[in-house]
């Protein structure tokens, strides 16, 4: 094939029932990747019992019709194959992959716990102690704690702000009936999508594709009910407070932007700009003159709805104040001053140019298409990627930052030793409005 | 492989072209010499060297318009000395500014209006810089790597301000991260004479300590043409871009290598024990056995029980400690992959507040077991499954293909062992198992590291974030 053939879109057609399925034969390596994915992830947890989607799609391989765990591990292992779940606010996924001799029965395997799992009890509780577990294990790792803080604080009282992995109070509430009944309202035909990639022919990928969805109802696809979140107003910190760290993690947000924004690309390009490379804005003052940070990035990360705008450090609890001070320095003076001709010019060669690597496997051109479908993007969001950059001028860049990032509502997110760096924080953010310390066991 | 590759070029017409275009060379340095194909799964490595000693290896894959080009140097934290650690590190860092013809930011600002993707990496044997680029931009990347391998510009300011960000990056892998700081210590503790002993990011005193001086000293000593392989892996015209580095490598000269001064380690005798007071979620236990080099046929055997006992949700100790137990919430197992003898290392993060005083027993049993009994016919299967899709994992990409060869070249002089590994998986038996369990997982040449929660260390006893030798094995170090 080609390497124009590559570029092009997975193959797309619906199955019985509904279920939407991307095939993207690639006979390169003799793997089989998969993905069954949900058009709904952890916005539809119930209050009170986050982690339910998550849970709910991790008992599948606990247990099917004649089929033990410690069977179905044992199986999977045999036939050279890896499944995991992955979830978000907007949808859960079983990923895997299978050496490629192998992936009729491993089909067979993953069409019956699709069809037929079991939910043994103990095994749920089981689980749930382990969740638990892993979510006490996750606060030896400071960014990892700075990113919960910064989701739960910043999408507060809305579905974005609940952790998919749930939290030590709500998972032990999850309960079999709940469990059951998710998986009898989600897993059904029409609410799946269905990616197969690799080696594989199209018309055997075709009969995996039926045979993964056979024994589901047809059910219905689930309703988007999330809202457009809001960011309180003013200037917030929050500070995690750890005991011993010789290091800040810094992530500072407002509200950023929606894949079916008019300006969404030009404030990607801009965001790019400000952070999104090496030799950005932001890396260029804090690592690169300074020495202040190993890393120092923005994103503009995309959802169904509108997703927070963020920029990270993770500087010497020494630095920590200045380097927040010049961080939020650089913002506004993005904000007030837009970004150049040549700035623009320049990052529009990098995106264009580095599009090639966004595409070069199956895999990847799968998850392209199944973003696509998932989080609700514009058909031609990737397809079109580098005609819609290169439509981009600095002045609708310039704009589209003016219009989209709101320095005056900020939430600034630091885990540190309170003791070390409170003072230095609080007087590092001008007007400040309201300033929060909280243990890092918080949740 | 489905790969189509540059095989139209039989050897003896690459030798005639070669004699053709040295006709042309400007020096000795430049003449090309065609080393013979490498078959690398169903595709071809042709190997190439320049008359100053660069090795270049290509492997024309033209299934996406992307190539990944990488400089290996067969320098790393093993080739330090006390006092200087972390220097082939921080060398890493700085070889991304200031050249001759390149003022700072440059080589990066070229590279990303290109669309590429760069990077680094140090280990203790080697170190790497490699380039992603779209496939009509690869000349790029010959001009600047043969620029920072000879042209490098080293002064105090950046030396100064990538101190800073290296000082960071170990605060931020190390002093605030407890497994970072845990494998340090180990490695402190289970080598006393072999460079292995010290982390390649470099005490923190060592780091604050470095001149331009000795960044200089160490560049002139190392960062020559003899001393690297460049690995080409994508959509590319082969002789196209032999000319283009001939062209940009060529007038590089060739420089004396010094030969190692490294001590073998000597063999331990006794078990060493240490604890480690840390704020940290768990308790976590660390035991790591003296292992084999990674080119001794017992590597692959004990990478394969390594895998049996905790590789995936069937393997041994996944099954006993978190589900049966519910004792630990992570196990994992390593055979440390370098050119000289190194760890076994066995990782257990346990669960809640049980202790690694629980754990260990159960480890130990397990480990006994492997010595005295037969994996079954099934086990070995699973292993060699999961083995095998983890090694066509990281063949997925230009640049993951670039890597093993690198890697497997640089580290064993074989640029094809990935390959040759995956073989010797497949024919590993149980009693091989169990020949190399009996060889390494001996209890006198082991290591036990325990984390222990600052919350439950005994008042007094130990100073948060100090390291104390375990008072049953404190004597047993000695």
């Amino acid at each position: 094939m080609s390497a124009t053939a590559r570029a092009a879109a997975p193959a797309q057609f619906t199955l019985e029932g509904g279920t939407l399925a991307f095939l993207e034969p690639s006979h390169d390596v003799p793997l089989v990747s998969f993905v069954v994915a949900l058009r709904c992830g952890s916005a539809v947890d119930p209050d009170g019992q986050s982690g339910l989607a998550r849970i709910a799609t991790r008992m599948l391989r606990r247990g099917a019709e004649g089929l033990s765990s410690e069977q179905i591990d044992f199986r999977v292992d045999a036939l050279g194959a890896e499944m995991a779940v992955d979830t978000s606010s907007s949808t859960v996924a079983i990923h895997a992959q299978v050496i490629a001799r192998n992936v009729d029965p491993f089909v067979e395997l993953l069409a019956r716990l699709l069809a037929s799992p079991t939910f043994p009890e103990d095994e749920l509780e089981r689980l749930k102690r382990e969740t638990v577990a892993e979510i006490i294990e996750a606060r030896d790792n400071d960014r990892v704690i700075a990113q919960k803080a910064m989701q739960r604080t910043f999408f507060e009282g809305h579905p974005y702000g609940r952790n998919a992995g749930g939290t030590t109070e709500s998972v032990p509430r999850i309960g079999r009936d709940e469990v059951i009944a998710f998986y009898r309202r989600y897993f059904v035909r029409r609410n799946l999508v269905i990616g197969i990639a690799g080696d594989m022919t199209r018309e055997h990928a075709e009969r995996a594709a039926r045979r993964l969805i056979a024994g589901l109802a047809e059910g219905t696809a689930a309703e988007d009910a999330v809202v457009e979140p809001k960011l309180r107003p003013g200037r917030r910190l929050l500070l995690v407070d750890k005991p011993e760290r010789t290091q800040t993690q810094i992530i500072v947000g407002t509200m950023g932007t929606l894949p079916r924004d008019e300006d969404h690309v030009p404030l990607v390009v801009a965001n790019a700009v400000f952070g999104g490379t090496f030799t950005s804005r932001l890396m260029r003052e804090v690592r690169s003159k300074r020495g202040w940070s190993y890393g120092a990035s923005a994103r503009a990360s995309i959802d169904r709805h509108r997703q927070a705008w963020t920029m990270g450090t993770f500087p010497a609890a020494a630095d920590a104040g200045p380097c927040l001070a010049l961080s939020v320095e650089l913002m506004d003076a993005w904000i007030a001053g837009g970004v150049t001709p040549r700035e623009v010019a320049f990052i529009q060669r990098y995106l264009v140019r580095s599009h090639a690597f966004d595409v070069d496997t199956a895999p990847k051109r799968l998850h392209q298409a199944l973003d696509v479908e998932l989080l609700d993007l514009p058909a031609d969001y990737f397809g079109g990627w580098t005609q819609h950059v290169q439509r981009v001028t600095a002045a609708s860049a310039s704009e589209a930052v003016a219009r989209r990032i709101v320095s005056e509502n900020l939430l600034c997110v630091v885990v540190g030793t309170a003791s070390e760096v409170l003072e230095p924080l609080r007087k590092a953010i001008p007007g400040l409005t309201e300033v929060n310390v909280v243990p890092f066991d918080a949740e | 492989m489905g790969t189509r590759s540059a095989t139209h070029h039989p050897a003896s017409k690459r030798r005639d072209w070669a004699e053709t275009v040295n006709g042309e060379a400007s020096s000795e340095g430049a003449r090309l010499s065609y080393e013979g194909p490498v078959p690398f799964g169903g595709e071809t490595i042709h190997r190439w060297r320049l008359g100053n000693g660069l090795a270049v290896l290509v492997l024309v894959d033209t299934v996406a318009p992307v190539v990944a080009y990488h400089s290996w140097f067969r320098v790393g934290s093993r080739h330090e000395r006390p006092g200087k650690t972390g220097l082939a590190h921080l060398f890493e860092h700085l070889m991304f500014g200031e050249t001759e013809n390149l003022k700072a930011g440059v080589f990066d600002r070229k590279l990303e209006e290109s669309g590429a993707e760069t990077n680094a990496a140090t280990w203790v044997d080697w170190t790497y810089y490699h380039e992603l680029l779209p496939a009509d931009r690869v000349k790029l990347a010959v001009k600047l790597e043969a620029e920072r391998m000879h042209r490098l510009v080293l002064r105090e300011p950046q030396v100064a301000s990538e101190k800073e960000v290296v000082a960071n990056e170990r605060r931020y892998r190390v002093e605030d991260d407890v497994e970072g700081l845990a494998n340090e210590l180990l490695y402190k503790t289970a080598f006393e004479k072999h460079p292995y002993r010290w982390p390649t990011i470099g005490w923190m005193q060592d780091i604050e300590g470095f001149t331009p001086e000795d960044c200089t000293a160490f560049y002139r000593t190392y960062y020559a043409p003899n001393n690297a392989t460049l690995i080409v892996v994508g959509d590319v015209r082969e002789r196209d871009l032999l000319l283009a580095i001939r062209d940009a490598y060529g007038s590089i000269p060739a420089q004396p290598i010094p030969a190692e001064d490294v001590f073998p380690e000597p063999p331990q005798t006794a078990e060493r024990s240490i604890e480690l007071t840390k704020p940290s979620a768990s308790e976590k236990l660390l035991v790591a056995f003296k292992g084999p080099a990674l080119g001794d046929a017992d590597h692959t055997d004990l990478t394969v029980l390594s895998e049996v006992l905790f590789g995936g949700r069937a393997s041994r100790l996944y099954r006993t400690l978190i589900v049966e137990k519910e004792l630990a919430i992570d196990v994992r197992g390593w055979v440390s992959t370098f050119r000289d003898p190194g760890l076994y290392e066995c990782w257990v993060t346990a669960r809640g507040e049980h202790t690694a005083a629980e754990v260990l027993p159960l480890l130990d049993a397990a480990f006994a077991r492997a010595c005295d009994e037969l994996v079954s016919e099934d086990e070995l299967a699973r292993a060699k499954a999961r083995l095998e899709l983890g090694s066509l994992q990281q063949l997925e990409t230009a640049s993951g293909k670039a890597e093993q060869i690198g890697f497997f070249e640089t580290v064993l002089g074989d640029s094809t062992y990935a390959f040759r590994r995956v073989e010797a998986f497949r024919r590993t038996t149980a009693s091989d198992l169990r020949r190399v369990a009996r060889r390494y997982l001996q209890q006198a040449s082991r290591t036990v590291l325990r984390v222990v929660p600052e919350r439950a260390a005994p008042p007094g006893e130990t100073a948060p974030g100090e390291a104390a030798p375990a008072a049953s094995a404190a004597s047993a170090a000695q």
